[in-house]
């Protein structure tokens, strides 16, 4: 029981480095993408392909910044939560590419 | 099962891993957001195939949304996401009532965007755009109105947790469950990324 309390406590001292810092910076490069974002649509007169295209391109950026820092993807021993996911990122890009490209047209 | 963690009343770091229950539990948890993943894949898929079956005199996609309201909103989900990371580094840390703030926090931040969806739909309705008035319609309605769902239902999960430790307290039997109610918020968070992207930003341009 000792050595469990021990390992414990050396536990805490090793993640003491981890603190709000790298999640602040996450929420502020997420709010940059999406003031961004929403000013390219605002200001308008742009070509439609190109926004379009950097509107998809930040969304990704953003989506794996959060699940990379909030959702601790980036840590080590989350292989499984990672295949997971892209099982169903998988099928959903599957079902999207056969909505919009094969049924539709 | 839970004994032996409190040996010195002390959690252990990371108390939402400190079981296998524990460690199940988050696993399931990422198949289940597998899961809804394909659920708002086939809801996204479904709104870009129909989302210019306007028909004869029905509102346009740029014509209804209003870019600040869905700005403010995005922020608001945005910095409730923030605020529940803070509530578990709280926990990870064992300061019970910071976490216990922060969770009441998000939940703020939830109810304050469900009520700026409520006023944005019903603005909408006003407009001529209800749910049966067009493919383009129903399928906004759908995919929007699910993530807001998803929005009401976290409110309510995380308020019942928040009630819950302050009953039991934070141990390691409560901790994955504000870990798991964390994942599934940064979720709705994930989802809402795409919904402004998709949804609102490509309608704004057309």
């Amino acid at each position: 029981m000792a050595g469990t309390q021990h390992s414990a406590a050396e536990e805490n001292k090793r993640h003491k480095h981890e603190g709000p810092k790298k999640h602040i910076i996450a929420f502020i490069f997420s709010i940059l993408l999406t003031i961004i974002a929403f000013a390219m649509v605002a200001a308008g007169e742009i070509n439609t392909t190109f926004i379009y295209v950097m509107l998809v391109v930040m969304a990704l950026i953003q989506v794996f910044v959060q699940m990379g820092f909030w959702m601790h993807m980036k840590d080590r021993g989350h292989v499984f939560p990672i295949v997971g996911i892209l099982g169903g990122v998988f099928v959903v890009f599957t079902i999207v590419i056969m909505a919009e490209y094969w049924a539709w047209w | 099962m839970s004994g032996h963690a409190h040996v010195d009343g002390k959690l252990p770091h990371e108390p939402e891993k400190a079981t296998l229950e524990g460690r199940n539990k988050v696993l399931g948890f990422w198949l289940f957001l597998g899961g809804e993943t394909v659920l708002f894949g086939t809801l996204f898929s479904a709104f870009l195939a129909l989302r210019h079956q306007v028909g004869d005199g029905n509102p346009t996609a740029n014509e209804l949304f209003e870019l600040p309201t869905v700005a403010l909103a995005t922020f608001i989900l945005l910095t409730s996401s923030l605020t529940s990371v803070f509530a578990i580094q709280s926990m990870h840390t064992n300061k019970v009532k910071s976490m216990l703030w922060w969770l009441v926090i998000t939940v703020i931040f939830g109810l304050a965007f469900l009520g700026l969806e409520i006023y944005e739909f019903n603005n909408y309705v006003h407009e001529g755009h209800k749910f049966s008035t067009s493919a383009f319609s129903s399928s906004f309605y759908t995919l929007v109105g699910f993530h807001g769902a998803h929005v009401l239902f976290g409110v309510l999960w995380i308020s019942i947790l928040i009630a819950q430790v302050l009953k039991k307290g934070l141990n390691v039997v409560t901790a994955p469950k504000i870990y798991v109610a964390g994942m599934y918020w940064h979720f709705i968070d994930v989802v809402w990324v795409f919904i402004f992207t998709v949804v609102y930003l490509m309608g704004k341009v057309g």
